[in-house]
C-alpha cells in the first residue's frame, strides 16, 4: 500500500513571503527504534511506490480510473458556488458511472460554513473521507492531523518534484510539509480590480489611460465616479466588502503587505497595530472617511455573490475574484451585452507594484479514511482534474492551479482580461498561514467595523484586534 | 420463586415503569449533555483530540476576555429589554383584545401570524426593511426624518434587535395573557364597579394581582428564551458592528465551532446557565413574596 499515513510528529511550516503567526508544531518525539522501524517501512514503501509508479505509467487512464469491483461508499464535501460546485458534482457522477460499485455521497455547504461542518464531522466521526478546503485552512487541518498525506504518484506524477513543479511554488507551499503533499491544488486565483468602463466614460475618464494603479489614484478616481443625493449614495466610486470577515482579509491583506506590515512578528505576537498596520488601515478606511466615495453601511453583497453591488452598478470599482461571465449575464444583462467592464491590476501603494490576495482550494483526504477509500479518492481526484478543458468550459474564469495543460488553450487565451486574471493569481500575496486564521479574520473584521461604523479611534481598534488575536494564540499554545 | 409484591408496591412499580421512558429521555438528552458541558468547561477540547483537564483555566481566561465581557453586558441588556417589552406589549395586546370589539378576533389572528413566520424569514425581512435605504427609512423620510443606520450604528443595532424580538414573540405571550385574563371571574370586576372603582383601579387591584402567576410565567419564559437567542443577532447584524450585538449564545457558537475551543465554549455556557438559574431563583422569590403580601 502506497499511502503513507500522517504521523503526529509532523511539523507544519508556514510560507516565508507572508507573516506567520503561530507556527504549527508538534513536539512529539518518536523513539529511535520507532524511527528505524519507520525508515525500514518507508524503504519498503518507496520500493513498492517505485514499482507501482512504473506499473501505473503504462496503464491507460480509463483503466486506472476504473477501480476493483468491491462495493464502496464514501462521502465528499465541498463549498457551494454556482459554477464550481456543479462542475465537481458532474465529474463525480461521471466517475461513478465508470465505477458503478462506488457510491459517493456528494454534499455542498455554504462557503463560510464548510470549515465548521468539517470540524463537527471530525468530532463526531461523521467527517467525509474527501473534501475540498481553502488553502488558508490547511494549517488547521494539518496541525490536528486531520488530513492524510497524498501519494502524488497516484495522482499521475512521477515524483514529488514533478508534482511541485506543476504549480507555482506559492500554491503548493501551504500543502507540502516535510516533503509530503497534503493537498492537491485545484483552483487558485487572485483578485483583479473590476471597473465599470461606462461609468468611467460618463465622468470623462478613459478606462485604459485613467485606470488607477495606486490606492491614492483609486481614491481620486472613485471620488469622481461617486454620485450622491443628500446623504444617500446613488453610486459609490469604489467598494470594499463589509459583509464577511474572509472578505475583509482578502481586501486588507495586500494593503498591509504593501505598507510593509505583517500580522505577526517572528515570535508570533500580533503586530497589526504597528505603524504599518495603522497606515494600511488608514488606506482601507480612506474611501469612506477621506474620499467620501463609499458607504460602509450600505451593501447588498452576500457570501455567494460578494460582487453584487458592482454587478448591479451600485458601485464602479470592486476588487473581486475572477467574475464568471454567467454571473454577469444573470445579474446584469446590459453589462453583459455591451461588455462595459474590464479587469485591471489591483492597486498598490506604489504605481506599477500593485497586487492582490491570492487564494485557492485543495483536494484533501481525511486521515480517518481507510486505505482502500484513500486509494479511490486519489483516483477520483486524478479523474476530476484530468479534463482541464472541461473544467475551464464550466467554471471560467476561475483559473486552475496547474501550470500545465490548460492556459495555452485558444479558448482560455481568448477569454476577456485573461492576462490580468492570471497575473493577479501569480503575483498575489497569500493569506497568512496560521492556525488562528479565523480568529484573526474576525478580529480584523470587527476592527474595520468599529472604525468605520462606530467611529472608534483607529489605534484603539487595532490594539483590541491584536489583543484578541494574541489571546487566541496563547489559548492555542496552551492546548 | 417470584417474591410476593404488595398491591401498592405493584402500582408504584408500574408507575415507575411508565415514567421510565421519559426519565431516560431526560437523562440521555437533557441532563447528560448538561453534565458533559460542565465537565468540558474544565477541559481543553478541540473536538478532535481527547479532552484534557485544565481546572479553572477556561473560567480564568474569560475574566480577561474583553469580547466575553462585552457579550455578557449585551446579553443582560438584551434579556432585560426584550423581557420587559415582551411582557408589557404582550399584556397590552391581551387587554386590548379582551375588551372586545368587532375586529378583536381578527386583530388577534393577524398579530399571531408573526409567530407562524419562520424565524430566518423574519430576520431576513427585517434586515431588508432596516437597510439604510430600506422601507423603514424611506417611510420615515416622508416625515422629514434623516437616514438612520439601524443595523450598522452601534447605538441602534441592539434596540432594533430587541424590537424585532418583541415583534416576533409578544403576540405569542399575548395569547398566554389572554388566557389568564379570561380566567379571572367577572364577579370581581362587577363588585369593584359597584364600589365605584374606575378602569385603572380595577386593573391595578384585580387584573394585575390575579395575573401575577401568568406574569411570572411570561417573565421567566421570555427571559430564558432571550438568554438563548441566537438567530436574531446572528442573521440580522452578525454580532456587529464590532461586538455591539454579540450575545453569549453567539459567542458560544463562535468559540466552539469557529475557533474549535469547545472547553471555553462550555465554560461560557455554564456561566450563562448560572445567570439564568440565579435570575429564575430571584424571580421565584419575588413572586412568592408578592403572593404572600396578596394573601395576607
Amino acid at each position: 500500500m502506497l499511502l503513507i499515513l500522517h504521523k503526529k510528529g509532523d511539523r507544519v511550516m508556514s510560507d516565508s513571503k507572508n507573516n506567520q503567526g503561530l507556527q504549527v508544531t508538534n513536539s512529539d518525539q518518536e523513539s529511535k527504534s520507532q524511527l528505524d522501524k519507520n525508515s525500514a517501512q518507508r524503504r519498503k514503501l518507496i520500493l513498492a511506490g517505485g514499482a507501482a509508479t512504473i506499473g501505473a505509467s503504462v496503464v491507460p487512464y480509463d483503466v486506472v480510473f476504473a477501480q476493483g469491483k468491491a462495493p464502496m461508499e464514501l462521502a465528499f464535501w465541498m463549498f457551494e458556488n454556482p459554477q464550481q460546485r456543479p462542475w465537481v458534482h458532474k465529474r463525480i457522477k461521471m466517475y461513478m458511472e465508470k465505477n458503478p460499485h462506488i457510491k459517493i455521497d456528494f454534499q455542498a455547504f455554504p462557503f463560510s460554513d464548510l470549515g465548521k461542518k468539517l470540524s463537527v464531522g471530525f468530532a463526531t466521526g461523521t467527517a467525509p473521507e474527501g473534501f475540498i478546503t481553502g488553502d488558508w485552512l490547511m494549517p488547521t487541518w494539518m496541525s490536528k492531523g486531520l488530513i492524510a498525506p497524498l501519494d502524488v504518484t497516484k495522482l499521475g506524477y512521477s515524483s514529488m518534484v514533478a508534482f511541485t513543479s506543476d504549480y507555482p511554488a506559492a500554491f503548493v507551499d501551504g500543502a507540502v510539509v516535510n516533503g509530503k503533499a497534503y493537498g492537491y491544488p485545484l483552483w487558485f486565483y487572485g483578485f483583479p480590480n473590476y471597473i465599470n468602463t461606462r461609468h468611467f466614460k460618463e465622468v470623462g475618464l478613459d478606462p485604459i489611460k485613467n485606470a488607477p494603479q495606486t490606492w491614492d489614484e483609486v481614491g481620486e478616481v472613485s471620488k469622481r465616479l461617486a454620485i450622491k443625493e443628500g446623504n444617500k449614495f446613488v453610486r459609490q466610486g469604489f467598494k470594499f466588502a463589509m459583509h464577511a470577515s474572509t472578505w475583509t482579509m482578502v481586501h486588507f491583506n495586500p494593503i498591509l503587505a504593501q505598507c510593509g506590515g505583517t500580522y505577526f512578528d517572528k515570535d508570533g505576537k500580533c503586530v497589526v497595530n504597528s505603524a504599518a498596520g495603522m497606515k494600511a488601515m488608514t488606506i482601507r478606511t480612506s474611501f469612506a472617511k477621506k474620499y467620501n466615495s463609499e458607504d460602509p453601511a450600505d451593501s447588498i453583497a452576500t457570501q455567494p455573490l460578494p460582487g453584487m453591488d458592482w454587478l448591479k452598478e451600485r458601485n464602479s470599482m470592486f476588487i473581486s475574484h475572477p467574475i464568471p461571465v454567467a454571473a454577469i449575464k444573470s445579474q446584469n444583462q446590459k453589462m453583459f451585452d455591451e461588455k462595459y467592464y474590464r479587469a485591471i491590476r489591483a492597486p498598490g501603494v506604489e504605481a506599477g507594484k500593485g497586487y492582490s490576495t491570492t487564494y485557492g482550494f485543495n483536494f484533501v483526504i481525511s486521515s480517518q479514511a481507510s486505505q482502500a477509500k484513500a486509494e479511490v479518492l486519489h483516483d477520483l481526484y486524478k479523474f476530476i482534474l484530468s479534463d482541464a478543458a472541461d473544467c475551464w468550459t464550466d467554471t471560467a474564469p476561475f483559473p486552475l492551479a496547474k501550470k500545465s495543460g490548460w492556459s495555452d488553450a485558444p479558448e482560455v487565451k481568448a477569454f476577456p482580461d485573461m492576462g490580468e486574471i492570471i497575473d493577479s493569481r501569480d503575483k498575489g500575496i497569500f493569506h497568512p498561514r496560521t492556525v488562528v486564521f479565523t480568529e484573526l479574520a474576525d478580529a480584523m473584521h470587527k476592527a474595520v467595523q468599529k472604525i468605520l461604523l462606530n467611529n472608534q479611534d483607529m489605534k484603539t481598534a487595532l490594539n483590541e484586534a491584536a489583543a484578541e488575536v494574541d489571546r487566541a494564540t496563547a489559548s492555542y499554545k496552551k492546548s | 420463586m417470584i417474591p410476593k409484591i404488595h398491591f401498592r408496591q405493584r402500582i408504584q412499580l408500574w408507575g415507575l415503569l411508565l415514567v421510565l421512558p421519559a426519565l431516560l429521555f431526560f437523562i440521555v438528552f437533557k441532563f447528560g449533555p448538561m453534565l458533559w458541558a460542565i465537565f468540558l468547561s474544565f477541559s481543553s477540547f478541540d473536538m478532535v483530540s481527547a479532552p484534557h483537564f485544565e481546572g479553572f483555566g477556561n473560567y480564568e481566561a474569560l475574566i480577561y476576555d474583553d469580547v466575553f465581557k462585552e457579550s455578557l453586558v449585551n446579553t443582560f441588556i438584551y434579556i432585560g429589554g426584550s423581557t420587559l417589552l415582551i411582557t408589557v406589549v404582550g399584556l397590552s395586546l391581551a387587554l386590548a383584545v379582551s375588551v372586545g370589539g368587532p375586529t378583536a378576533r381578527l386583530s388577534m389572528m393577524a398579530m399571531f401570524l408573526t409567530n407562524l413566520v419562520p424565524i430566518i424569514a423574519v430576520c431576513l425581512i427585517w434586515r431588508f426593511l432596516l437597510h439604510p435605504y430600506g422601507l423603514v427609512t424611506q417611510v420615515l423620510s416622508i416625515f422629514g426624518a434623516d437616514r438612520v443606520n439601524w443595523l450598522t450604528d452601534s447605538r441602534y443595532a441592539m434596540p432594533v434587535i430587541i424590537l424585532v424580538t418583541v415583534w416576533r414573540f409578544a403576540p405569542y405571550f399575548m395569547i398566554v395573557f389572554l388566557a389568564g385574563i379570561l380566567a379571572i371571574p367577572n364577579d370581581y370586576y362587577e363588585a369593584a364597579r359597584l364600589d365605584g372603582a374606575n378602569a385603572w383601579r380595577r386593573f391595578w387591584a384585580i387584573t394585575i394581582p390575579l395575573l401575577s402567576p401568568t406574569i411570572f410565567f411570561v417573565v421567566v419564559v421570555s427571559a430564558l428564551m432571550s438568554a438563548r437567542i441566537f438567530l436574531m443577532p446572528y442573521i440580522i447584524t452578525g454580532g456587529g458592528p464590532g461586538n455591539s450585538t454579540r450575545v453569549l449564545s453567539m459567542l458560544i457558537y463562535e468559540t466552539g465551532f469557529s475557533y474549535f475551543k469547545m472547553g471555553r465554549a462550555a465554560a461560557i455556557s455554564v456561566v450563562l446557565f448560572a445567570i439564568m438559574m440565579l435570575f429564575t431563583y430571584l424571580q421565584m422569590r419575588i413572586s412568592q413574596k408578592g403572593e404572600q403580601v396578596y394573601t395576607a
